[in-house]
């Protein structure tokens, strides 16, 4: 897509093409508010990715817009569903969310096609052909169709992290978050995986990326969000970064961040 | 008797011990597991576990056995005044305590990760752990299930104060009050059979555990 139609695509947006929404979440953890009246919305073919200081609380906003971590007040909403009703029923509302781990956490005990496949299966309730093809299917678009056999801890952290990928797309979710889904590997594995992010985001796939790959987010993020202390501080188009971010915060990480990648 | 058909008449008590430990050691799993996962994950009734594993933990074998042969048998003949079911049950809810530990051991470490990216792809609390923790736990958790197994076999002995049940201790007792009132052999030969009975499992559960979590690479 090119810089253009994606600027004509997005004044077509309505509000109904909302496919995630926080609103004035917070979170606590003891005396850490890691999450400080976090809203934000993501409509649907958006690309957007939050930067900021490590313990700033990306992750947190993350989990909790996945509710694997509670929020403490506010609001997620994904679609037109509240997720943070009493009586929602979570689990369903988390099919419907891709996740993709810093840590990647893939199942141990399961070989790369099972990992992908047992939500496919036991979530979804497709047929073992269906749920089969789906499977390779997403293992295949990531590049990993070469080692579906293999356990995870027989790849490397690249296979495993499109492993990771390929399991949460596999479901079609409605979007996929990924908690800096890099910074765990070795710098000569995350190309691979950037790579693999790069051909979703051609798709249209609509993702919320943790990421400090700046050259990746310049590429492919519509907008970049710089989270610092529990709170948004500052939004816009990655070139607005790049060049001449507004805050002072911003400014510095963003030096700090050019600076090394250079180097490198 | 000579001492090869001593040692021919306690093998015959070899089924009966092994068959008393086995089912001790499936219910065993059956109290054990869930209750592991209960301790583990739903923290608002965890102290009934911790209850049940002081109760089950604290009191001798041998008093429970009595308790229930004697004790239960009274009122409840069925199935109390059976003394291969009191035996089985009484291990199984001893074991039931000791394995609830074994496995909550495990399940930490396992690590809750596991359980998060289970509910991440939409599994509830109690599928996740069926589908993703359980399987794990098991590789996790042979070192210390093969040494309950080795401490089922050895408590299986105990059934000897109920009497009634002719397994490997209940024989070597026999053997002691018959011509030629052996008190050596007997109790020889049930040693080494003891040992015989729990090694190889133990072992074999071990190296099996092992292989699996190089596989998974834990």
């Amino acid at each position: 897509m090119g810089k253009q139609e994606k600027e004509k695509n997005r004044t077509v947006k309505t509000m109904t093409d909302v496919v995630m929404e926080a609103r004035n979440v917070y979170k606590t953890y003891g005396k850490l508010e890691a999450v400080k009246g976090v809203s934000l919305q993501i409509r649907k073919g958006d690309i957007k990715l939050i930067f900021g200081p490590s313990g700033s609380g990306k992750s947190t906003f993350l989990r909790c817009l996945a509710m694997l971590t509670m929020p403490d007040k506010g609001e997620v909403y994904l679609g037109e569903q509240c997720l943070t009703k009493p009586g929602v029923d979570l689990n369903k509302a988390r099919a419907r969310i891709g996740f993709v781990f810093q840590h990647i956490y893939l199942f141990r005990h399961l070989t790369a096609l099972g990992n992908v496949e047992l939500a496919l299966r036991e979530v979804l309730k497709l047929s073992k052909q269906e749920a089969r093809e789906r499977a390779l299917a997403a293992l295949k678009e990531v590049k990993v169709a070469d080692c579906i056999n293999r356990y995870p801890a027989q790849m490397s952290g690249g296979q495993a992290q499109r492993v990771g990928i390929a399991r949460a797309i596999a479901r079609n979710p409605d979007i996929i978050l990924l908690d800096e889904p890099t910074s765990a590997l070795d710098p000569e594995l995350t190309g691979e995986v950037i790579d693999s992010l790069r051909d979703l985001a051609k798709e249209g796939t609509t993702m919320l990326i943790v990421s400090h790959e700046m050259p990746f987010a310049r590429e492919v993020a519509e907008e970049m969000i710089f989270y610092d202390e529990g709170a948004i501080v500052e939004t816009g188009i990655p070139s607005h970064f790049f060049n001449s971010p507004n805050s002072d915060r911003a400014k510095k990480f963003m030096n700090r961040i050019i600076n090394r990648t250079t180097r490198e | 008797m000579d001492v090869w058909q001593e040692l021919i008449f306690l093998l015959g008590g070899v089924p009966l011990t092994l068959s008393i430990s086995i089912i001790a050691f499936l219910v065993g799993i059956i109290i054990g597991l869930p209750l592991a996962f209960i301790r583990v994950y739903e923290t608002e009734i965890s102290f009934i576990v911790d209850a049940y594993e002081k109760i089950f933990r604290g009191i001798p074998e041998i008093v429970l056995m009595l308790m229930f042969f004697f004790g239960l048998g009274l009122y409840f003949p069925f199935p109390f005044n059976n003394a291969f079911f009191v035996a089985a049950f009484v291990l199984g809810l001893r074991s039931g305590a000791n394995q609830s530990q074994i496995y909550r051991g495990a399940i930490r470490g396992v690590g809750d990760e596991q359980m998060v990216a289970g509910q991440s792809v939409g599994f509830s609390k109690w599928r996740a752990i069926w589908h993703i923790m359980f399987p794990q736990v098991l590789t996790f958790s042979t070192p210390g299930l093969g040494s309950e197994y080795a401490l089922l076999i050895k408590d299986s002995s105990y059934v000897w104060v109920i009497g009634g049940l002719a397994e490997i201790m209940t024989r070597s007792v026999w053997l002691k009050n018959v011509p030629p009132y052996d008190v050596i052999t007997p109790y020889v030969f049930a040693a080494i059979l003891y040992i015989a009975l729990t090694f190889p499992l133990a072992f074999w559960l071990d190296k099996w555990g092992n292989r699996r979590k190089k596989k998974i690479g834990l």
